[in-house]
């Protein structure tokens, strides 16, 4: 105990001398403020945990410094957007998607056709381009002839902010009619399936057919549910978005929570074993692809979705008011759905300062669980410390690198969409989110789970203090002058905390000596 | 001769450096063999080329009439070859009990081997809680050893067992090790000339990259000039 106490002297007083402050905070304000501000800055941490943990994830095993993981939370707001506000989109977009995807997803097929080639075929570096560039031709073709609903960026009435507002005032407006008008349905999806196809024989060209991979059953269930989804979402095109738009706005949130989660799991998996695994032995080139892979994704994002910000409506059981709101019980919040309650006389937003913080709770639990209760999270555990070793036991550690990766990017996806409704989308979302993670790492520890949540609370409540304060002003002990912190110095205060932080524990506070 | 493991001129580079510069070891099926040599001579790297970790740019590396040229490290261990490397690397956030079973291959593993591994070291039996930081060194290198034992090994490469130990725990570590070579084949890299001479059966001595000679141990022993040429005084 002694040992322990030794051990932790530094810590221990660190994590004291926050709690004293704390405490003080709370003597400075009315209660019902020090409340609202506890739970805003729980909801920001929270945002910050579900950026900072993937993070650290990544960064841990892989040794990756994810710079795009900011965007890739950006993207995840934006694709979840589109489920909830544009269901008809994402219905029409699932066919192509899909199809296109199927073809990827056949490696090993490829790679045993591609053995009956003759030699001269196999050796040639001029072929699989041609492959390739032919399949990217045909994609093209066909996807900017394929009937997709959408909206106009460059019209304001059908701008994405237009159908978010109109939804939000609960008289949304027509998405505008598609039909195969520019192309035949057969060709199209045949045009899809033959495109993916040539693009993936093209790539399994490169790689070397050292050994042919069995072909069993189970290489076929990705494609087969692929197909599935393709095909499906075409036939039943219509009855599936009558489905979508006919779900109350909470159901259709929770979709829109889960296909993000996915999507960014999905892309996740996509960019690590396509674009960061080459580079797994020149760490800069790697740094330098994250950083340029984060400023495509913001532009193309800009150019579906546009520039201007706009908002996400809540979903109604967030979002309830007039008789009998705000809500002071639970009871009566569950009867009307409140988009307020009262708590402690403070009026706090359900959403934003309960749901998120919530929401956050539960991954955190969940990726805890995940870490050390399954095999696959001691094999992170032990990967993050020793990945030669966790290979010469025989463990494809590739595949866990994937899965970790595809797991990360999922988070941030998720908070992305989570921050949607109250932060707003911006093209700039993930770029405060990625700092303010990057902050909360380094006060808690860079590869430590526990200390990106200890991280990610601290910086969350620290700049919600300072917010607070900022208005109310602070009384300096002693003296007459009342101290207002101006808006510069919030997001200073954390950097400074980040700063005395490290010179009195340079691993931050939960980190492990190297 | 029935050799398990048959290394043939193996070339091995670390980033620009040629390290290995021919090295053949040949495994007798159900032996000990100890590499030798002096610090730096390529001992360790030898190990890590026969499993992969760093993949030898030229020659041929056989495990059981299998050539393992070009497969990935965690396929080629998978075949049933164990690693103990140098410092131990026990997982410092796994438990004892949590370090053994990421070493299964197969559900169950460890359940079946929990006898024979407590028989090998009984002290593990009352650490099996614990985190494995909380390890001394020579329980560290039990450790070790049982987690290349949880699966199904046909071959182990043990890198420097007795290295830091104190020479009680040295004696008991040499009895496991005589112990589980009655299960298993065994290659030992070991600095302590005493400590390999007693335990293996033929010996290749490495040297600045190049294996230089090989045989058997007991013929050595008698060697005084080459254990001074190669080994220094011992």
């Amino acid at each position: 105990m002694t040992q322990f106490l030794r051990k932790n002297l530094i810590l221990i007083l660190t994590l004291a001398a926050f709690l004293a402050v704390f405490i003080a905070a709370g003597q400075g304000m009315e209660r019902k403020d020090f409340v609202i501000t506890l739970l805003r800055g729980l909801s920001v941490g929270s945002l910050t945990f579900l950026v900072a943990s993937g993070f650290s994830l990544i960064f841990g095993l892989l040794d990756v410094l994810n710079l795009a993981h900011g965007t890739l939370f950006m993207i995840g707001a934006y694709l979840g957007w589109t489920v909830y506000v544009r269901p008809d989109t994402f219905v029409d977009v699932l066919t192509p998607l899909a199809l296109l995807i199927g073809g990827f997803t056949l490696s090993a097929l490829w790679t045993k056709l591609s053995a009956l080639l003759p030699a001269s075929a196999r050796t040639n570096k001029i072929f699989p381009w041609a492959l390739l560039l032919v399949a990217a031709l045909l994609a093209f073709t066909v996807i900017t002839r394929y009937p997709i609903s959408s909206w106009d960026t460059e019209n304001f009435s059908q701008a994405p902010g237009s159908y978010s507002l109109m939804l939000d005032q609960g008289a949304p407006l027509a998405p505008p009619a598609v039909s195969f008008d520019k192309i035949n349905p057969a060709l199209a999806l045949l045009g899809l399936l033959l495109a993916s196809s040539l693009g993936a024989f093209g790539l399994s060209l490169f790689g070397q057919q050292t050994q042919s991979p069995k072909l069993t059953v189970k290489e076929f269930i990705p494609f087969g549910l692929l197909a599935l989804i393709g095909f499906g979402a075409f036939a039943a095109n219509d009855a599936l978005t009558a489905f979508l738009t006919g779900l109350s706005n909470n159901w259709l949130f929770l979709i829109a929570l889960l296909v993000a989660t996915l999507s960014g799991i999905g892309l996740g998996a996509l960019m690590e074993s396509t674009l960061i695994r080459p580079l797994y032995s020149r760490p800069i080139y790697q740094l330098m692809l994250t950083l340029g892979m984060s400023a495509i994704g913001i532009e193309v994002v800009r150019a579906i979705w546009g520039r201007p910000e706009f908002v996400m409506p809540k979903p109604d059981i967030f979002s309830g008011s007039g008789q009998g709101c705000p809500a002071t019980t639970l009871a009566a919040w569950w009867d009307k759905n409140c988009s307020i309650v009262l708590l402690f006389e403070g009026r706090v937003r359900v959403y934003n300062e309960i749901f998120i913080p919530l929401v956050g709770i539960l991954v955190l639990i969940a990726v805890w669980i995940l870490l050390q209760r399954t095999r696959l999270g001691m094999v992170i555990r032990a990967g993050v410390q020793d990945r030669e070793m966790v290979e010469a036991l025989g463990i494809n550690v590739r595949r866990v690198f994937t899965l970790v990766f595809a797991l990360g990017v999922g988070l941030a996806a998720l908070g992305g969409i989570l921050a949607a409704p109250s932060m707003g989308l911006s093209n700039a979302m993930g770029e405060s989110l990625l700092l303010n993670a990057l902050i909360a790492l380094a006060i808690g520890g860079l590869t430590s789970y526990p200390g990106a949540a200890l991280g990610s609370l601290l910086v969350g409540l620290l700049q919600q203090f300072m917010i607070k304060y900022g208005q109310i002003g602070i009384a300096i002990p002693f003296t007459e002058i009342i101290f207002k912190p101006t808006p510069p110095i919030v997001p200073a205060s954390t950097v400074l905390l980040m700063v005395i932080i490290l010179l009195l524990m340079p691993n931050g506070l939960l980190g492990k000596k190297e | 001769m029935d050799y398990i493991l048959d290394v043939q001129s193996i070339h091995t580079f670390i980033g620009q450096y040629h390290i290995l510069q021919g090295v053949d070891v040949q495994v007798p099926r159900g032996s000990i063999t100890a590499l030798l040599g002096r610090n730096g001579a390529g001992k360790t790297t030898t190990l890590k080329s026969i499993l992969g970790l760093t993949p030898p740019r030229e020659g041929k590396v056989t495990f059981d009439g299998r050539e393992l040229n070009g497969m990935r490290s965690f396929d080629i261990a998978a075949l049933g070859i164990g690693f103990v490397p140098e410092h131990r690397a026990i997982f410092r956030d796994l438990s004892v009990e949590e370090n053994l079973k990421i070493a299964e291959r197969r559900k169950g593993d460890l359940d079946r081997k929990r006898e024979m591994i407590f028989s090998l070291f009984p002290d593990l039996k009352r650490l099996i809680g614990l985190p494995g930081t909380s390890l001394s060194g020579g329980q560290q290198q039990m450790l070790a050893i049982a987690r290349a034992l949880v699966p199904d090994n046909r071959l182990l490469l043990i890198d420097e067992p007795s290295e830091g130990l104190a020479p009680v725990i040295i004696e008991h570590m040499m009895d496991a090790i005589r112990q589980l070579s009655k299960e298993s084949t065994v290659v030992l890299v070991e600095q302590n000339f005493l400590v390999a001479s007693q335990l293996a059966e033929t010996y290749v001595i490495i040297e600045e990259g190049r294996s230089v000679t090989s045989g058997k141990m007991s013929d050595l022993k008698q060697d005084k000039a080459t254990i001074h040429r190669y080994l220094g005084a011992a």
